[in-house]
């Protein structure tokens, strides 16, 4: 009798567990170790963030979220790697990922062929863009803006200025050398005159040499491709040597987390003007989360993770659970193509036929410790011309 | 290219050489407090250490502790980091080096390669990745002396590494401790028949191989700014100044730095900045390839 | 061992992915994956430890020829559209000559000086990748590399790469075994262990050096094209002289000098990692650790454990 008892509440245990839906497993690659850790840190705390807070308020159709992480170290090597782990390891519905342009590309193919749909929050190749949706992978979204996109739009900003010469400073990487290519020629049909391109090595510190270089060049303006990890030694030794060219920045200069490494000395960073597609202040809700939990001004590719989670990955979720009553790969990645969501933080995200969102691209000026939003820019292929 | 205009004696082009060369000079000076303590540790200890870096890198992070967290006033926080790496330095010898230093090299230079991978990881995860940055009051003011400008900050690294190395040799030359250290570098052996204390010997050199690294860290420091990877580039480059010196010399390191010192603002800024780095190595190779033995040829002894 | 233990060897490497993803399934990519790489590691490794183990030079150059014979292959593949086994040879080529060329002077260095002028090569080399962009697309890396072919064979699925790459393994180890027995081991070993006796009896430590150098370079060469056709794309990163570090630990690990050491200390270092599942940083540490504790106390590494417990018995 005792046994019977037993096995009866043992199968009403195993029934139960069973009747709850299993979780939906999201996987968030980035760079998580090597010289570009600081990235993958930051998406690893606004994914967690981002989830818990889905959780909170009964998941997405009452079935919990669950995060997965890998490492892709920005390289398409170990991008390749981290598709393979989180797709047959951690046998995850949708990946979010992988910040870094060479990670992306690297990644493309292999999610094709497992067929995982992978959302991408960060890389800025234009060729992802080219090779993405409808005749092409149409596993992979893109939710940021490449860098032709902004190239031409920043550059025509910069000419309605007035600008006429321009020198590129940018990130010896896969983001700095394809955003000088973009720029390059951006520049040429916005008629503004390119004198000189450096390339720096994220990391090392020592500006003194490539800035000489600068001013011997006499350019105008300066367009630097940087973070804002490397960009408060450059502004500080930018101010040293007394430059006087305005700084137009594509990176992350235009962020909190570039007037917290200069909180000593705000000033430094007066007058940058960043192109971008995100900033503290487009939801606030999310700023205070994040400081309250973290301590630090919030982080641009977490936030953009973030983002790309609530706004593109969580509404398709649903639509695939209205759908079909399943969140699996198929039906992920189809619903993905019916999202219009109008009012992310981020702008309008709605995949056209290469699944690339076109979120408004905002133009920050940094002026005595804050950020001010110069303009937001509504983008549209039309740009493109 | 937008190259400077005007005849050869054009006074902005002269500013501008001399600016470089003072660059120069200044990096030249880190490179050298680094490089000090790696050739005195091959010519006293016959050491290979492959961590150097990190003791710059630990003393970097021990004097934004000091600055930053703490709050000391400059001059003790710069004191402090030398201090704690003397300590660290310390224990680093009594564990990892009296295991390896009886050893080969080959099994000195990886063991010292590992410690140096657990440093900078431990460093990623106690510090996190982002940068500090450790602004102070002299690298905040800008001297400006006829459209040359610079921050104080550069003229102290200068003036405190050419007190440093003065000292160092007066240290070495006049010392008891010294005699011991050149006198080991010059034959190991007989140091122990004559009554030197080996092992204490080697302790001291150790200590101030990285109270060195550390110095020039707190120097430095406010002018860039502290990561948990600065220190690998600096190996390297710290590596091919002794090596181009004359392994062992310490005198021969602190030239063949200025050298690369000079060197990298030189190129850098006139030839190309991208291949910056690989400047010292070139000087390096070149050096090897011209004579084998060093600039200034096989000398015994630091 | 005896034939038919060889015989099942084969067999069980042949079909181990199979095997295991019996145990866990729906993993089998990722297992693939896994092996794909170890196989391509470890037969890189035991290129490495010809020149470290063998001859006892402490190079620190092999990133660079790794590099140099991805970056042919790939370029010839994808820009001058040679065929695979073609690319393959250039690699092998390019990576030799360049090891021949830089050896004379290098192996001229006394010995720290060596070590610290392979470093030079290998941060030299990769600064040019990272930087020549109109040959090596820089940071924007190699892209496109096709699959490669063999004849009318297409190697385009996971379990035919991995025969391969198993392939190429088996290939590198025979070259390796027989580099190492006979009258050349004999050499290698000489010099390796008493160089002046080494000359005196005729044996010329230069030669001997240069040619174990050069050998290595070559087939490090060689996998580095196998390397670059499996990810279709070749970058800097993958170059750096962080992959030194790997191929030490791989080495020491598993045993300096003996083709099953170093075979399992591959086996452990790419297959363990992704059992362990720690985080990367951490991963690092216990690198490191383990690799200061194997150096300093078991030099030999697994290889020396393993026949101290057999011999014990």
């Amino acid at each position: 009798m005792r046994l019977a008892l037993t096995l009866a509440t043992l199968l009403l245990m195993a029934l139960s567990a069973g009747a709850q839906a299993p979780p939906i497993r999201i996987g968030f690659a980035s760079a998580m170790s090597g010289p570009a850790a600081i990235t993958g840190e930051g998406v690893k705390w606004g994914a967690t963030l981002a989830i818990e807070e889905i959780n909170a308020k009964g998941g997405v159709g009452g079935r919990k979220l669950e995060a997965y992480f890998a490492d892709n170290k920005a390289q398409p090597g170990e991008a390749v790697s981290a598709v393979r782990k989180l797709a047959d390891v951690d046998q995850v519905d949708v990946i979010i990922g992988q910040t870094h342009s060479g990670a992306c590309l690297g990644a493309m193919p292999v999610v094709k062929e497992i067929g995982l749909p992978m959302v991408i929050e960060a890389c800025s190749h234009p060729k992802i863009r080219e090779m993405s949706g409808k005749g092409g992978n149409e596993w992979t979204f893109r939710v940021a803006l490449d860098d032709e996109i902004m190239a031409y739009t920043f550059a025509r900003y910069m000419a309605r200025q007035g600008v006429k010469s321009a020198s590129i400073l940018a990130m010896n990487n896969d983001f700095g050398r394809g955003a000088a290519i973009a720029y390059d020629a951006g520049f040429k049909k916005a008629n503004v005159k390119l004198l000189s391109t450096e390339f720096f090595d994220p990391g090392q510190p020592d500006y003194r040499p490539v800035l000489t270089r600068l001013k011997r060049a006499n350019p105008e303006t300066i367009l630097a491709v940087i973070l804002a990890s490397d960009g408060a030694p450059f502004m500080r030794q930018f101010r040293e040597l007394g430059l006087t060219q305005k700084v137009f920045s594509r990176g992350s200069l235009g962020t909190a987390e570039f007037l917290y490494q200069v909180r000593d000395n705000p000033k430094i960073g007066d007058g940058v003007v960043e192109a971008s597609y995100w900033i503290t202040g487009l939801d606030p809700e999310w700023d205070k989360k994040w400081t309250e939990r973290y301590k630090v001004p919030p982080r641009i590719h977490g936030s953009l993770s973030a983002i790309t989670l609530k706004w593109a990955v969580v509404p398709a979720i649903e639509i695939a659970l209205k759908k079909t009553g399943k969140a699996d790969r198929q039906s992920i990645r189809a619903a993905l193509e019916e999202v219009d969501v109008k009012d992310s933080p981020l702008g309008p995200i709605k995949f056209d036929d290469h699944h690339q969102a076109w979120i408004n691209m905002i133009l920050i000026e940094v002026r005595d410790g804050e950020l001010k939003i110069l303009e937001k820019v509504p983008t549209s292929p039309a740009l493109l011309n | 290219m937008g190259a400077i205009s005007g005849p050869p004696c054009d006074p902005d082009l002269i500013l501008d050489i001399f600016e470089q060369l003072l660059h120069g000079v200044t990096l030249g000076a880190m490179y050298a407090m680094v490089a000090a303590g790696l050739a005195l540790m091959l010519g006293v200890a016959r050491l290979i250490n492959f961590a150097h870096g990190e003791f710059f890198m630990l003393g970097a992070y021990a004097f934004w502790f000091g600055y930053s967290e703490l709050g000391l006033p400059y001059p003790l926080a710069a004191l402090l980091a030398p201090a704690v790496m003397v300590l660290f330095g310390i224990a680093y010898q009594r564990t990892v080096i009296r295991a390896i230093l009886p050893r080969s090299w080959h099994v000195q230079l990886i063991a010292t390669l590992a410690t140096s991978i657990v440093m900078t990881n431990l460093a990623i995860i106690v510090f996190g990745t982002q940068p500090k940055e450790v602004p102070t009051a002299l690298s905040s003011r800008v001297l400006d002396v006829g459209g040359f400008r610079m921050v104080w900050q550069r003229l102290l690294v200068l003036a405190a590494s050419l007190l440093i190395f003065w000292g160092l040799n007066r240290f070495v030359a006049r010392t008891r401790t010294g005699r011991a250290m050149r006198a080991m570098s010059q034959n190991r052996e007989a140091c122990a028949v004559v009554g030197v204390d080996v092992q204490r010997t080697a302790m001291i050199t150790f200590a101030l191989s990285a109270a060195l690294a550390a110095a020039a860290a707190a120097l430095v420091s406010p002018l860039f700014n502290i990561f948990p990877d600065m220190g690998t580039t600096l190996t390297l480059k710290a590596f091919a100044a002794v090596v181009a010196g004359g392994f062992g010399y310490v005198n021969g390191a602190i030239a063949a730095s200025f050298l690369i010192g000079l060197t990298e603002a030189l190129a850098g800024s006139y030839v190309s900045y991208a291949y910056k780095d690989a400047i010292a190595f070139l000087i390096m190779i070149a050096v090897l390839l011209w004579r084998p033995q060093g600039l200034f040829g096989r000398r015994i002894g630091i | 061992m005896r034939r038919a233990g060889w015989l099942a060897l084969g067999v069980f490497v042949v079909t181990v992915p199979w095997l295991l993803s019996a145990a866990v399934p729906r993993q089998q990519r990722y297992i693939l994956h896994v092996l794909i790489f170890t196989a391509i590691f470890a037969a890189l490794a035991l290129s490495y430890d010809l020149v470290v183990g063998h001859v006892g030079s402490l190079s620190l150059a092999h990133p660079a020829f790794f590099g140099i014979g991805a970056y042919t292959a790939a370029i010839l593949a994808t820009r001058a559209e040679w065929p695979f086994l073609a690319g393959v040879l250039g690699a092998v080529i390019a990576a030799a000559l360049v090891a021949a060329m830089v050896g004379v002077p290098l192996f001229r260095l006394a010995e720290h000086a060596f070590a610290v002028g392979t470093l030079g090569l290998a941060l030299v080399t990769s600064v040019v990748a990272n930087n020549w962009v109109e040959v090596t697309r820089g940071p924007l890396c190699v892209t496109g590399i096709p699959k490669p072919r063999l004849g009318p064979l297409a190697i385009t699925t996971l379990p035919a790469f991995y025969w391969l790459a198993l392939a190429a393994l088996v290939a590198v180890a025979l070259f390796y075994r027989g580099l190492t027995t006979f009258r050349l081991g004999r050499a290698f070993h000489a010099v390796r262990d008493n160089e002046p006796l080494a000359g005196a009896a005729g044996v010329d430590p230069l030669k001997y050096r240069l040619l174990a150098f050069t050998l290595a370079a070559a087939i490090a060469g060689g996998i580095g094209a196998l390397y670059a056709h499996y990810l279709s794309v070749m970058c800097p990163e993958e170059m750096t002289v962080s992959l030194t570090v790997n191929l030490l630990v791989i080495v020491f690990l598993g045993g300096v000098g003996s083709l099953r050491g170093v075979l399992l200390g591959a086996v452990l270092f790419t297959a363990l990692p992704e059992v362990l599942r720690l985080a990367p940083t951490w991963r690092l540490v216990i690198y490191g650790g383990l690799l200061l504790l194997v150096v300093i106390r078991s030099p030999g590494g697994l290889e020396s454990l393993l026949r101290r417990t057999a011999g014990a018995r």
